[in-house]
């Protein structure tokens, strides 16, 4: 993973030398332990800001340029992400943690804006606009929904010292958002290629869905060179998702993973009990699971996307030299002689495929060790009230390491602020241990607790962080329809230097009232009152007359009524002349 | 002058004779046309229309109607008509003819009939009676107590007789002077007679509407010569009010002393016991049971196929080998074993040791469990696949671990799980899951069990497998009860109840291993659920998980089938699928309910009633002694003089918003209650409720049984004790003791009602076993009843019943209080607490009522009260 570091500093470095190139894509295989394939798509494109401003897009994408435009938006960085980072078995996160979000959507961004209020109407339209071009419910990101983090964020791009004052750094998550195909199209169709040609054309709904863990992030960040004022948008896009290699390998039409039949099944023939029917299974980590690309994708890839020019080669996979690889006609490898960096340049016109054959091999890539393990979970149960409780561990046995803890925190989970513990390897002595604390209380239904927590945590060490909270009651109109289901509560977000680590979100069980009742109540009731409304109303509006005294309506009815109509006339006619001759 | 006999005039006769009404004249021709036909030989009338109590039954109910028709002979019937005959006339002209008709043709002569039918079955008699003497007395017995309300006494010499008694001297003269009369039968016309004159019996007269009704739509005064009508009576139809009765009923004060509602609590509360009883004894049945339904419509029970076959079975034996081969080793050495299979699987593998101390036992071991991350979920939400690596029983849960192992290979495969699934192999069924459960809720005691390295989300519902054999099966036995009697949302129970259905395998509960769906059956399984919830004990490694609202459930398989262990996988397969479909925590179905079968329920709402009814007993009577007890003290030395003499009783004018009523000041005088020593009895008896609580609580083992059987001993003659301590030290006097009783009663009853709607069983069994102290109060005078009725009440209290369950179902003594203490440690079960602060308490009181003696208590003439010193006999 060092070399994967290395090589995106390359590829940053490389990026700002040649500003001119304005789009490059390239896709990274990482084999992850086990049986899995950890793959990251990266797009990125540059504008200079005086083309973005006079409205003359290029690879920039139109519709979200109008947006961040619109809303006076600086810098964005919006997040798409499922499932869970596995980093005991998988190391430290790509990219640093830096391109990735918590469970669901997060959304954050400098918005610039003379004052707060601005800056709230600002973020609204952002929120209600992004969240018609991504298909996501981002226009939920209310108030309540909305921190101000202080100490975990920090701007990733060049600002101009005269904006800086008016820039607003705000920040929402929604973490009951699933993240679906509705999501990656829209994302798609903001990339050159749109997904027809180049590495975008191994995305696929399917896949990327069944991933055990995956991520799309957009960042949008204005880049300077130094020391002059020439600058650029730049906007990178990445998918990351770790897919397992076995479920992928099914046919899509029988995905259903049946059980093996009994000549396949692989047995350790050692045991004295192996026999026809009885079957120790075998452990098959040791072996390097083998695959093709379509196999893993659904598809080859369809050529390299003409659009990127730089040169930089689109395809690459971090396996150890020894591996076999083997790609199709009119790829060129690049092998990076110290590492176990493999790159493929590729040919527009012709598909890529790409087969690893199974293989026996004691040499893996290096995983890299994250610099901090964190665990958050609920304790306690009952309606009432409960606890958090986050797990922090330092795994280096020399550095100690000094991070950000924060949490967004609804505004129903009341948190006891004196609570606040930290345990270090089992004892109280949280003075060393948390360095600084910016805490902003809640508002009922106004807005969420914004705790941020810097901690230091020496060598080799856990920090057990615990506080309690309240639960409140909600209104009942409050509740979603699946209330019993639990409120989800944003991951935390840990900030160490460049990199970030987000928890798993929690799922807070609240005080739930028996909706079937008040459900059955209206029911009943509504019944009761359409049918006394139905009567009074009958009573009211109806005329009761004699079966002999009702209208009958045939033809000789008709015809006397317009009789009697005609005669009453002329009678009246014949009145008004008799009084005429009268006078 | 000597009051004089009526003169006899014919003219008077004659125009009496005239004047008899309808009712009068019917029945006397009736008996004289019965009589008469008697006369012939073919068909004997008298066999025919006597009642005769070996005979009764449903078919010849007619007989309780027409015995006093039907007459032995012809002196007979002349008495009988003689007797009748003016009786009867004035009552129909008090009450109407028709009432007299639905009542002579009703229960007047049914229920002293039955009544006389039950006593004569209950004394091995079979008298054959028949006869209008009956009704006769029945009559004469409502004249007494008429008489004896407008002139209560008759003097002869000095001793002044209460009228009420003539008709029993009337009876002891006929059967003395008469030959061949029954003695019984009178006495229980005389019973009826007393029952209607005291007006306890009036509702069995037809409402007055009705009868208007009646008359209005025929016509029958217009119509019937002699008819009286309801309106034409002499009285009102209640017979003359007694003087003491209030003036307005409408206010309370006056209720409050209304001889009736004084007399009824006691046949209330035994009433509301009666009923309960009854009402529990009915659930079983069609009408009150309910087919159990899928509430929620998530789980989808059986709706998937299941895969968990093939090759996977010979997985499953190399498996079984590895645990049958791991069988007796320690702890630690089974867990390296496992955390190697899980973590081949894939899976995250944590353990977690633990070490509880319960009556100076240690329980230690180690928990291993594995977790599957949903494949792509976010650790939200968690569903836990339990076995113990010995079971309930200390067997060897060899095919149980074994499926779980294969089971966690298998659902690794799928990638469907919205839920992290946690497979947890427990050290014991007992300690195990509960120390593993604590402190997933980081509930536990730190410095004794461990903390979890490994955690995931809630926990949405947890099976449990309990398979120690490795034969193939037949059924499955579905384990349901939590401690403290919590119970798991039904609806779990029915998926799996379903889904093992639609494989064909059977699911039974409670032990109820064949069960034919008969009452019988149903009635026993509800027992034993009651009986486990109300002993509150752990019943299985799921009971640990449902303090925490997680629902879970312990599968048994039994019995010699044709289903092997891939069936039971499937059976969790499909199960641990429909949990993977919930959306939302169970919670639509009941977690109150009782079972009867597998498929047969009865909720809250219908069963709440009859613990609730038990409870309510107690609070019914506590009320009732707390009002008596401030009734004055009833002046019984002062023999009716007050009234007689002429005296004027003090009045006083009671207003109650508008109303004003003038009453005896008599009635509305509240005695002062001494409330200290009743409240200081019933507290330090409640207190005293500890000492046994801590100490079968935190004895060793070794000493539980011989500390259990001092208990015993000294819990029987403690309440003597007791009660001489307080009647040397304090002279409590029988108000005291009903206030004691009052207090007692209270605490009890406010106490079971509350627990009824937590642990319904057991609010219920220890309602029913001290239903008897409802009714106990001092007897001083009657050594021999008290002697029989503390010997019952001992019989009735926790320790014995303790001893008796123990008994019953051949346990040791000994091993049920380690049980129970290790309840208390470690499972938090409560059920000691009911037992020894509220049961036992009361149970104290009540003996100590029965055995004490109280004082007597004088009345001064300024009304106040005095103690007074007591001939002991």
């Amino acid at each position: 993973m060092r070399q994967f570091h290395s090589l995106l500093l390359f590829l940053s470095l490389f990026t700002l030398s040649v500003a001119t190139s304005d789009y490059h894509e390239q896709l990274l295989l990482t084999p992850l332990h086990p049986s899995l394939l950890l793959a990251s798509f990266n797009f990125q494109s540059n504008t200079t800001v005086n083309s973005f401003e006079q409205q003359n897009f290029r690879n920039f994408p139109r519709s979200l340029g109008q947006i961040l435009q619109h809303a006076n938006t600086r810098e964005l960085h919006l997040r798409f992400s499922l499932g869970r980072w596995d980093a005991e078995s998988w190391g430290a996160r790509p990219w640093g943690g830096a391109r990735e979000g918590g469970t669901g959507v997060e959304l954050w961004a400098w918005v610039e804006a003379e004052t707060d209020e601005e800056a709230d109407g600002r973020w609204l339209t952002l929120t209600n606009a992004l969240s018609g071009l991504f298909c996501a419910s981002l226009n939920f990101i209310d108030s309540t929904r909305t921190t101000r983090p202080v100490m975990s964020f920090q701007p990733s791009g060049d600002h101009k010292n005269s904006s800086w004052d008016n820039l607003h750094l705000l920040h929402g998550t929604l973490p009951r958002e699933v993240v679906c195909t509705e999501n990656l199209t829209p994302f798609l169709k903001l990339l050159p290629c749109k997904g027809k040609a180049g590495i975008s054309s191994l995305l696929d709904g399917h896949k990327l869905f069944d991933a055990s863990w995956q991520s799309m992030s957009i960042d949008v960040r204005p880049v300077c060179s130094a020391g002059s004022n020439d600058c650029q948008l730049q906007i990178t896009q990445t998918i990351d998702m770790v897919l397992d290699i076995q479920r992928s390998k099914r046919p899509r039409d029988n995905p259903i993973p049946r059980p093996v039949p009994n000549e396949e099944l692989r047995c350790d023939a050692s045991k004295p009990y192996h026999s026809e029917d009885t079957c120790f299974p075998l452990d098959t980590a040791a072996q390097e699971e083998g695959w093709t690309l379509s196999q893993i994708f659904g598809h080859p890839l369809k050529g390299a996307c003409p659009l990127a020019t730089d040169g930089i080669d689109p395809v690459c996979i971090n396996v150890p030299h020894a591996r076999q690889v083997f790609a199709s006609e009119g790829s060129h490898e690049h092998l990076d002689p110290n590492g176990f960096m493999r790159c493929f340049q590729l040919d527009p016109e012709k598909e890529l495929e790409m087969i690893l054959p199974q293989q026996e091999i004691t040499e893996k890539a290096p995983l890299e060790q994250p610099l901090l393990y964190a665990e958050r979970s609920f304790i306690g149960y009952g309606q009432e009230r409960g606890g958090v409780q986050a797990i922090l561990t330092n795994p280096s046995p020399t550095k100690a390491v000094d991070f950000v803890y924060m949490e967004s925190l609804p505004w129903f989970m009341k948190l006891y602020l004196h609570t606040l513990k930290a345990k270090i390897n089992g004892l109280d002595t949280h003075k060393d241990v948390i360095q600084e604390m910016y805490y902003r209380p809640a508002l009922d239904r106004k807005r969420g607790t914004q705790l941020e927590v810097r901690i230091l945590i020496p060598a080799n060490s856990t920090v057990v962080l615990t506080y309690d909270f309240e639960k409140a009651i909600l209104r009942y109109t409050e509740y979603p329809p699946d209330a019993n289901r639990g409120f989800d509560v944003a991951p935390a977000v840990i900030t160490i230097g460049n990199v970030s680590i987000r928890t798993t979100s929690l799922l807070l069980p609240l005080p739930t009232p028996d909706f079937s009742m008040p459900y059955n109540v209206i029911i009943l009731t509504s019944t009761v009152m359409a049918l006394s409304f139905g009567f009074v109303f009958n009573l009211l509006v109806r005329r009761f007359v004699a079966v002999d005294e009702a209208d009958q309506w045939d033809v000789r009815a008709v015809r006397l009524k317009i009789a009697a109509l005609i005669k009453a006339k002329l009678k009246r006619f014949r009145n008004a002349e008799k009084a005429e001759k009268r006078e | 002058m000597p009051p004089s006999l009526p003169q006899f005039s014919a003219a008077r006769a004659r125009s009496y004779i005239f004047r008899l009404p309808l009712f009068t004249r019917c029945i006397i021709l009736v008996i004289v046309l019965l009589w008469l036909v008697s006369l012939q030989s073919a068909w004997d009338v008298q066999q025919w229309g006597a009642l005769i109590p070996k005979e009764i039954g449903l078919a010849t109910m007619y007989r309780t109607n027409t015995f006093p028709l039907v007459h032995a002979n012809f002196f007979h019937a002349f008495m009988n008509i003689l007797a009748l005959t003016p009786l009867l006339e004035r009552f129909e002209a008090e009450f109407g003819t028709l009432t007299t008709l639905a009542l002579f043709l009703g229960p007047l002569s049914t229920i002293p009939a039955l009544l006389y039918t039950f006593l004569e079955r209950l004394i091995g008699f079979n008298t054959t009676v028949l006869g209008a003497s009956i009704w006769a007395f029945t009559l004469l017995a409502m004249e007494a107590v008429k008489t004896y309300r407008t002139n209560p006494h008759f003097t002869i010499g000095t001793t002044q007789i209460p009228t009420w008694i003539t008709p029993l001297v009337v009876v002891l003269f006929v059967s003395f002077l008469i030959p061949n009369t029954s003695f019984l039968g009178h006495c229980c016309g005389l019973a009826f007679g007393y029952g209607w004159g005291l007006g306890y019996l009036k509702f069995l007269a037809p409402p007055e509407w009705i009868l208007r009704w009646i008359e209005g739509k025929l016509n029958l005064l217009g119509r019937l010569p002699h008819y009286v009508s309801v309106d034409q009576k002499t009285y009102g139809r209640y017979g003359v009010l007694p003087t003491t009765a209030p003036a307005d009923p409408t206010s309370s004060v006056l209720l409050r002393r209304n001889p009736i509602i004084l007399k009824l609590p006691p046949y209330l509360s035994f009433l509301c016991i009666v009923i309960g009883v009854a009402w529990l004894l009915v659930l079983p049945l069609d009408n009150y049971s309910r087919r159990t339904y899928i509430s929620e419509n998530a789980l989808l029970p059986a709706q998937v196929h299941t895969y968990f076959a093939g090759s996977d079975q010979n997985v499953f034996r190399g498996y079984k080998r590895e645990v049958d081969a791991l069988g007796e080793r320690s702890n630690i050495e089974v867990n390296d074993k496992l955390e190697e299979f899980f973590k081949a699987s894939g899976l995250k593998v944590a353990r977690q040791s633990y070490e509880y101390k319960s009556a100076g036992e240690t329980y230690a071991g180690e928990n291993i469990y594995a977790i599957l991350h949903a494949p792509r979920g976010d650790a939200t939400e968690a569903i836990v696949l339990v076995g113990g690596w010995k079971n309930m029983d200390g067997e060897l849960n060899r095919s149980g671990v074994a499926l779980i192992l294969t089971l966690a290979r298998y659902f690794k495969r799928w990638s469907l799980w919205s839920k992290d699934i946690i497979f947890l192999v427990t050290a014991d069924s007992k300690a195990g899951p509960q120390a593993w459960v604590d402190a997933y809720h980081d509930t536990h005691q730190s410095d004794k069990v461990d903390s979890l390295p490994l955690k995931s989300g809630a926990l949405q519902g947890a099976v449990v497998i309990d398979y120690p054999f490795d034969h193939r099966f037949e059924s499955i036995h579905i384990v349901y009860d939590g401690i403290n009697g919590q119970l798991p949302n039904l609806d779990l129970l029915n998926t799996v109840v379903s889904i093992s259905g639609h494989m064909g395998i059977g699911a039974s509960l409670q032990q109820m291993w064949h069960h034919s769906d008969s009452y019988k059956d149903r009635l026993q399984t509800m027992l034993r659920g009651m009986m486990n919830q109300g002993l509150g004990h752990a019943s299985g490694p799921h009971s640990s998980f449902i303090p925490y609202h997680v629902d879970a459930i312990t599968l048994q398989p039994y019995g010699e089938g044709w289903q092997d262990e891939m069936a039971m996988g499937r059976v969790i397969e499909s199960t641990f699928r429909s949990l993977n479909n919930l959306l939302e925590h169970l919670h639509q179905s009941f977690f109150f309910y009782l079972l009867m079968q597998a498929d047969r329920f009865v909720s809250i709402g219908t069963y709440l009633p009859s613990a609730m009814l038990v409870a309510v007993n107690f609070t019914i009577m506590a009320i009732f002694l707390w009002v008596k007890s401030g009734s004055p003290i009833e002046k019984s030395s002062k023999v009716g003089s007050t009234i007689e003499g002429g005296e004027k009783q003090p009045l006083a004018i009671v207003q109650e918003r508008n109303a004003k009523a003038l009453v005896p000041a008599e009635n509305l005088a509240v005695r002062e209650r001494e409330l200290f020593l009743p409240l200081a009895v019933v507290a330090g008896s409640q207190f005293l409720g500890v000492l046994p609580l801590y100490i079968f609580n935190h004895t060793s083992q070794a000493m539980l049984h011989p500390i259990f059987a001092a208990f015993t001993s000294i819990n029987g003659f403690f309440p003597l004790i007791l009660s001489a301590l307080i009647t040397h030290y304090f002279a409590p006097t029988a108000h005291h003791y009903t206030l004691i009783k009052t207090f007692s009663l209270l605490i009890l009853g406010l106490f079971l009602s509350s627990l009824a709607t937590l642990n319904f069983s057991l609010a219920f069994l220890v309602g029913l076993l001290s239903a008897p102290l409802t009714y106990v109060q001092p007897l001083p005078n009657h050594p021999i009843i008290k002697g029989i009725l503390a010997v019952i009440l001992s019989a009735l209290s926790p320790t014995t019943v303790l001893v008796a369950g123990c008994w019953w179902w051949e346990l040791s003594v000994g091993e049920v209080l380690k049980e129970a203490a290790f309840g208390w440690d470690v499972w938090g079960m409560n059920t000691q607490v009911v037992v020894w602060c509220v049961w036992w308490p009361a149970w104290l009181v009540g003996m100590m009522l029965l055995v004490g003696s109280p004082m007597e208590e004088k009345v001064g003439v300024d009304g106040d009260v005095r103690k007074a010193k007591m001939i002991m006999s």
